[in-house]
């Protein structure tokens, strides 16, 4: 038992990383990772929201008809995801205003729809625990690596501090939405190969 | 399949009914330290305006909110309002103090906008602020040089729209300012 959770938690780290491997979850992944504080607030708001409604979906799961248990999973999943928003808004009002529109959208990210439907309602709690975290830290550290390329290059700074020196003409392409794109594109090609090589 | 219609009507309507308890119960909790930092971040945009002022009042006229800045004498030194316009990408939003006697721009603050990171963006700097301080009221001309008058505003390079729009929403938003508190352009 405790093998198959550990196994769980890793999937989604490296196997079937929502963003590298499943391609899911993309409307965050391309338009916040402009800055690295961004990338890792939201990977933080995503992964508590998916952990909070993994864990409540896979409790009361025999009690959900299967007639009606996407509007239920939305409901539940718009609970916490309004919860986060209020939070935000209350003590880091900074990350809420610069993140603005995505923290409601993260109620249609598929990651987190798509984790309901496919593990927390099939599965025992504690192994849908283990799924959702290793999800939301596999979905969180690409975003942080993401937004730490975009930010370097575009910016010449992470998390806000300057590395490049004055020196360094900052790619603007980079912080626009072209260079999410960009970045994704290379960022999965690069997985891509590592993988390979490995098997 | 054969689920009865009841059971699927009462189980929406359950977790409905519990979320909605429990999110007014956050809502309860957040919402006071919302309010709080909302009334910091407007207090702090027209202390940037009318940097002089002691103390600020509201006050609606024409269906605009104004916030007029008294000094330590509770004598009125001006008065700041937040005036939108459409930018380069979308709506941007900017908080302008202007001296009333003596009929000049005492600055601008950007509160929000969307404009390119890195060009239009620069609106929120220094350097393009500093157009607008101490400016006289009148018809403003975005210019692609060192301005030559009172009346002309330095574009950002790689941002004429974003400096245009702004231009035009400081000109607008004095206007309003004008008919709200008497006295020609």
């Amino acid at each position: 038992m405790l093998k198959k959770i550990y196994k769980d938690f890793k999937n989604g780290l490296w196997k079937e990383n929502p963003i590298i491997v499943l391609v899911i979850g993309m409307c965050p992944t391309l338009a916040v990772t402009n800055t690295v504080e961004n990338g890792l607030a939201m990977g933080i708001a995503t992964s508590f929201v998916l952990i909070s409604s993994e864990i409540v979906i896979s409790l009361f799961k025999k009690l959900i008809p299967n007639n009606v248990r996407i509007p239920s999973f939305i409901l539940i999943i718009a609970t916490f995801v309004t919860f986060t928003d209020y939070f935000l808004k209350a003590f880091f009002p900074d990350i809420a205003a610069s993140l603005s529109l995505f923290i409601p959208l993260i109620v249609v990210n598929c990651l987190i729809l798509g984790r309901q439907e496919a593990f927390a309602s099939k599965n025992p709690t504690s192994r849908a625990i283990a799924d959702a975290l290793g999800m939301g830290i596999g979905f969180t550290w690409v975003l942080v690596l993401l937004s730490a390329v975009r930010e370097l290059f575009g910016m010449g700074s992470i998390f806000g501090i300057g590395i490049l020196g004055s020196w360094y003409e900052p790619m603007v392409i980079m912080v626009l939405p072209a260079g999410a794109f960009l970045s994704l594109g290379i960022l999965v090609g690069i997985m891509n190969m590592i993988k390979r090589r490995g098997n | 399949m054969d689920t009865k219609i009841s059971k699927l009507v009462v189980t929406l309507s359950v977790i409905g009914i519990i979320s909605a308890i429990a999110l007014s119960f956050v809502y309860q909790w957040t919402t006071p330290f919302i309010e709080k930092h909302q009334l910091e971040a407007r207090k702090q945009a027209v202390r940037s305006v009318l940097p002089e002022a002691e103390e600020f009042q509201e006050k609606i006229i024409n269906g605009i909110t104004f916030f007029e800045g008294f000094d330590s004498s509770q004598k009125r030194i001006g008065v700041a309002m937040i005036a939108k316009g459409p930018g380069y990408q979308n709506i941007i939003e900017v908080m302008i103090g202007v001296n009333l006697e003596k009929d000049y721009i005492f600055g601008i603050d950007v509160l929000s906008h969307e404009e390119t990171p890195g060009l239009g963006a620069r609106i929120t700097g220094q350097q393009y602020r500093k157009n607008y301080q101490n400016k006289p009221f009148g018809d403003y001309n975005v210019v692609k040089r060192t301005p030559q008058n009172d009346l002309e505003v330095e574009a950002i390079s790689g941002a004429t729209i974003s400096s245009r729009s702004v231009a035009k929403i400081v000109q607008d938003a004095v206007k309003k300012i004008n008919e709200a508190y008497g006295g020609g352009v």
